[in-house]
């Protein structure tokens, strides 16, 4: 049972972090280092707007969420598109910033843990198990906010752009869809998910300043396993791997998680580098 | 019996729901000049990427002188003796048009010890000599064609696949081009299976044509008869007609 | 006629030239701490090299250099400490190590098109660092493992060793890529469809050049383990892999030689800002990004190149 709960809060962590991450290469073709970086920053931002501003919880969170969807923009219109002709200058700029905001974060604040407040301080008896309230609000949160997009995308004309551009850019120049302003809109929506992520996670998860770095490896296993740019293969590989991984850390021990990822990553590019649900093969 | 050079029998390729190449066959023998009409979309570059592996076919077979080349890589079919050249050309970005050429040369199938003055022997064949040692990304379009056919002649093939060598060049630089293919298949003795979407610029050189539409054989013959085949013509209506000259890019 | 250009003079004659005012540099002043500073020059000039023979070749790139060091140099920790072993077996148990992991790691990435090898191998480095301290009874954790022995106890001699090794190493890749070997991988880098149309095998050479690449970074990893004396998990750092782009770029990408000269620039400008303690990190970044926007070609390579026209035109 406990399984159960701790691997969907888990896979709904990864599943946010994902769909951003996915999201903004299938319409940007930008494989985004700095994403990391979004969760942490939403992390830190909460922390600081509530501890050092005095702001209520729930101000703090949406103001840093909104801060980092802007920083993601700046950051995609300065310095990545300027470069966007090479995969490598993208690849290395976006790890540059990821440094940038590490080393920030660490001058700033130092290294210790930090305390994020949680939103919900009860705990929750579900099925005979206790669980911290933080994590369950964590779980309805990030579907809410994965419904929401869902939903944008299907049924608004901007979430239309959006697919069009995905599938085919230069069709979607020709017919007059502004594609510049659709990357730094997708940009926001993922560094929201990222930031939200952090925000809701960061109260049981570590926040140290060096925490940009596994997110983006399990974000990239995820994305492999689920297929670059398939936004129902990311969430169902989120879900894959936070139950691998939770599964492993109950029944082994929770040193060898770290290993699921890894092994997923490699045994999918051997087998079907596509991915689950990839519409772009690597090949 | 003798095989054929090059037999396709039974090709058949789906691109998920799209049917591409309906149960081809093709035969060509050695030292022929063969010609792939088509319009469009007909599929004929994907008969190429068949035939060379890069493309897995889902059914039929490519037989090279009897020996099958499915599941073959692409690289270990060209060790057999089959090169091809691109409809956009590619050359090596960041390397001269000598050092383009000397790659095709690297291959399985070349045995000399000197490939540098192979290599140029070959440049010096398609006219490019005097250019090897310019940056291949600052050629002209005639050139490129001519550096591809260089690169693909570099890897000592019996059978040839240009992919519309003509496309984008003028009428004059046709006429040369062709008189190089006809050149190199005398002196190289090579068999060469040629695509282009416009019947007159392979009229005097091919001696067989084999037309396709819509993934299907629709007609096989000499040139002059397939001009006026009316299943030809039809599948050129709404189309250009295939006898007009080509039109700058 | 010659097909391959091969090493020119200019070069290689330079290049001796440099090594000896590297070598004499410690003579002029002396203490060890020039000595110190020069010997982990000379060892990230391996690493720098060992990356741009793979990735600054081939364009595809490896962010996770630093996992083939930490391999080498923990490697070279455990045979010595755990095992006992002399300190001479690190060096070629290193990079058959190494190598190893190359292999293991490039086989089911260099395969496919796309960023899957980049990202894949930044995930490996990450995830080894990890490991390094999830298993942290055998690897020592966070401390890592203490009191290697040192392979030539003379700093100044282990220098000259190591400064040898960055000459052999250099000549030896500089060679490599000007052979077919290293027209192959340009090409790959030019048009990885059209290779194989001219009957190459690329994933096969691909996969090589990794190998290689993972065995010489990884003797790096063993010499930096015997000159420090300990290893920890820092060194799978994602920094460290940046640091060596980052030398790359200022060298000169693909050029081989280029990123000698940006290791030496790089090492000696962290030194020099040792000062600023913990904004070196910082700098750093600032510094990968200024030269992605504006210097792309790098220093050391098109100075170098420079100074070979001036020459060559000088000649009679």
């Amino acid at each position: 049972m406990e399984i159960l709960i701790y691997g969907a809060v888990t896979s709904a962590i990864y599943a946010l972090l994902a769909v951003g991450f996915t999201l903004i290469f299938g319409v940007a073709r930008i494989l985004n280092l700095a994403h990391g970086s979004f969760y942490a920053l939403g992390a830190y931002g909460t922390y600081v707007l509530t501890s050092i501003a005095g702001l209520p919880l729930w101000t703090a969170a949406l103001v840093s969420i909104g801060f980092v969807a802007v920083f993601g923009v700046v950051v995609e219109k300065v310095l990545i598109r300027p470069l966007r002709h090479s995969q490598l200058g993208v690849l290395m700029i976006s790890l540059a910033v990821a440094l940038v905001v590490e080393q920030t974060l660490f001058l700033v604040f130092g290294s210790e843990y930090r305390n994020v407040p949680s939103f919900v301080d009860t705990k929750i008896n579900l099925g005979g198990v206790d669980v911290a309230g933080q994590r369950l609000l964590t779980l309805a949160v990030a579907a809410v906010a994965i419904g929401a997009l869902y939903l944008f995308i299907q049924f608004t004309r901007l979430g239309s752009a959006i697919l069009a551009i995905s599938q085919d850019p230069e069709a979607a120049k020709y017919m007059g869809i502004p594609s510049d302003k659709i990357f730094s809109l997708v940009m926001a929506i993922s560094a929201a998910l990222a930031a939200l992520a952090g925000v809701m996670a960061g109260p049981f998860l570590s926040v140290q300043p060096s925490m940009h770095l596994l997110p983006i490896v399990k974000a990239f296993a995820i994305v492999v396993v689920g297929g670059l740019g398939s936004i129902p293969g990311s969430i169902a590989a989120a879900f894959l791997l936070g139950y691998a991984e939770t599964c492993v850390a109950y029944l082994i021990s929770s040193s060898w998680t770290e290993i699921v990822s890894v092994l997923a990553t490699l045994l999918m590019l051997v087998f079907r580098p596509a991915g689950i649900f990839g519409k772009r093969a690597a090949f | 019996m003798t095989h054929a050079l090059l037999e396709v029998k039974h090709l058949d390729k789906h691109f998920g729901g799209l049917h591409v190449l309906k149960d081809i066959n093709i035969t060509v023998q050695e030292g022929e000049i063969v010609g792939i009409l088509g319009p469009n979309g007909a599929g004929k570059t994907t008969l190429f990427n068949l035939l060379t592996g890069f493309i897995p076919a889902d059914e039929g077979q490519v037989l090279l002188r009897g020996k099958s080349l499915r599941e073959m890589r692409s690289n270990a079919i060209v060790g057999l003796g089959v090169a091809r050249t691109f409809q956009l050309c590619r050359p090596f970005v960041g390397l001269t048009v000598l050092e383009n050429v000397l790659v095709g040369s690297l291959g399985p199938r070349v045995k000399t010890d000197d490939i540098g003055a192979r290599a140029m022997h070959l440049l010096d064949q398609v006219g490019l000599a005097g250019k090897a040692h310019t940056a291949s990304e600052l050629l002209s379009y005639g050139d490129l064609r001519r550096l591809e056919i260089a690169r693909a002649l570099a890897t000592d093939p019996e059978l040839l696949l240009l992919d519309e060598p003509f496309a984008g060049l003028g009428s004059s630089e046709i006429e040369a081009l062709s008189e190089l293919i006809r050149k190199l298949h005398r002196e190289q003795k090579l068999t060469i299976l040629l695509i282009e979407h416009k019947l007159r610029e392979f009229m005097q050189l091919v001696s067989r044509v084999v037309a396709i539409d819509f993934g299907e054989v629709i007609a096989e013959g000499a040139p002059a008869d397939i001009v006026n085949n009316p299943r030809v013509i039809e599948a050129y209506i709404g189309r250009q007609n295939p006898l007009e000259q080509t039109q700058h890019a | 006629m010659k097909a391959f250009r091969g090493l020119d003079q200019f070069s290689v004659t330079g290049g001796l030239a440099a090594l000896a005012v590297l070598g004499f540099l410690p003579t002029l002043f002396p203490g060890k701490y020039l000595i110190g500073v020069l010997t982990v020059a000379a060892i990230y000039g391996i690493w720098s090299v060992s990356w741009d023979f793979m990735s600054g070749l081939t364009g595809r790139e490896n962010f996770g250099h630093s996992l083939f060091i930490g391999v080498g140099a923990y490697t070279a920790g455990f045979l010595n400490v755990q095992f006992g072993w002399g300190p001479w077996w690190s060096l070629p148990a290193s990079m058959v190590i190494a190598a190893l992991f190359g292999l293991v790691l490039g086989f089911p990435t260099l395969r496919l098109r796309g960023p899957y090898f980049a990202l894949a191998m930044l995930s490996a480095a990450v995830i080894m660092q990890r490991l390094m301290l999830i298993f942290w009874e055998f690897t020592g954790g966070e401390e890592g493992i203490q009191d290697i022995t040192p392979l030539i106890k003379d700093p100044l001699h282990y220098y000259w060793f190591v400064l040898a090794l960055l000459g052999g190493i250099t000549w030896f890749l500089a060679w490599m890529a000007r052979s077919r070997w290293g027209l192959i991988l340009r090409a790959i880098r030019g048009d990885e469809a059209t290779c194989l149309a001219a009957g190459l095998p690329i994933t096969t050479y691909k996969i090589a050049s990794l190998i290689i690449s993972a065995a010489f970074a990884g003797l790096g990893g063993a010499l930096y383990a015997h000159y420090q004396l300990q290893v920890s998990p820092q060194l799978f750092a994602v920094v460290t892999s940046i640091t060596i782009i980052t030398m790359v770029y200022v060298g000169g990408m693909g050029t081989i030689f280029g990123p000698v000269g940006g290791a030496l620039l790089l090492t000696l400008m962290t030194e020099g800002l040792r000062n600023f303690g913990e904004w070196r990190l910082m700098i750093y970044s600032l510094l990968l990004i200024f030269i992605l926007f504006f210097l792309p070609n790098g220093i050391v390579a098109p100075t170098w190149n420079r100074l070979r026209h001036l020459f060559s035109q000088e000649r009679p």
